[in-house]
């Protein structure tokens, strides 16, 4: 069960529109390694995990994530409010505004929709596991591009802290896969699905 | 129908008083000067505390921030609800 809390996990606060900066960093929301795919990621394997902590890391970082659309889209909100239709014609926003005017749409940069095809979750830990490492990578690469793409202070800022927490969730997913590898006979890494697979009975 | 166990009946205690919770909110939310949907609010929030406490003080936090933290994570040590008897 979840419950909504009416803050944002780190502040966002932008002085200058710029819907040139929201149609790339849109793609942190529905983009192939954007939040929401994430939560989705994390929330739909962790059924598959086969011990109490790394059902709760998984549960815990899906949550997260939930909170990090909240964050992104609250980004894309401020960059695009009071836009002329001049600034929305020559910053590029317009093939964007024709479906969307300003509201927040799951999508990448490049305009496709989220996709769950852009997520796995595959009922072996040890193979979701090894997505999720790079996932947060991937997650986290896409936040230095953004990042070499604002000069914006106020934009950088909660950018920064995003990016922060995919090197953090990295680190938890690491130590998720050692509890689950130490759970398993080491001559059998990755040669069965640890959840689905049952050893041979003697 | 499975044997209900004491936990599970705090629990449907719980789970009732959580949904009246929820379920007020959002008549509330088109509804916010409706003083009895205000009281009934209130008096299910209350009911909902009472259990809250209870439930976890025996069976253990419903959220990590609800976990006693002393001497270990119980916030892991605990089923989750997708489990079969354990929602």
């Amino acid at each position: 069960m979840w419950q909504y809390e009416k803050t944002l996990q780190y502040p966002v606060n932008i002085k200058n529109p710029n819907p040139a900066l929201a149609k790339v960093i849109i793609s942190q929301l529905g983009g192939p390694d954007g939040e929401v795919g994430a939560a989705m990621r994390y929330l739909s394997q962790r059924y598959s995990a086969p011990c109490r902590e790394v059902q709760g890391i998984l549960t815990d970082i899906g949550t997260e994530e939930l909170a990090h659309i909240e964050m992104v889209s609250a980004i894309l909100y401020q960059l695009t409010r009071n836009l002329s239709m001049k600034e929305i014609q020559e910053s590029g926003f317009d093939t964007y505004f024709v479906d969307h005017t300003t509201g927040i749409y799951p999508q990448a940069a490049s305009g496709m929709p989220f996709s769950a095809s852009t997520i796995q979750s595959t009922g072996d830990p040890l193979a979701d596991l090894h997505e999720d490492l790079a996932a947060e990578q991937k997650a986290r690469l896409t936040y230095d591009n953004i990042l070499r793409l604002v000069d914006d202070p106020d934009v950088r800022d909660p950018i920064k802290f995003l990016r922060e927490r995919e090197i953090v969730h990295f680190q938890r997913f690491g130590e998720g896969l050692r509890k689950v590898q130490d759970m398993l006979d080491s001559k059998n890494f990755y040669a069965f699905n640890p959840a689905f697979d049952k050893p041979k009975k003697k | 129908m499975m044997h209900e166990s004491e936990k599970q009946k705090l629990l449907r205690k719980l789970q009732a008083a959580r949904f009246a919770v929820h379920d007020a909110s959002l008549y509330l939310d088109s509804h916010p000067t409706c003083q009895e949907g205000l009281k009934y609010f209130r008096e299910k929030r209350e009911d909902c505390e009472k259990l809250t406490k209870k439930y976890e003080e025996t069976y253990g936090p419903l959220t990590a921030s609800a976990s006693c933290a002393e001497e270990y994570w119980d916030w892991v040590c605990t089923a989750f609800p997708w489990e079969r008897g354990e929602s």
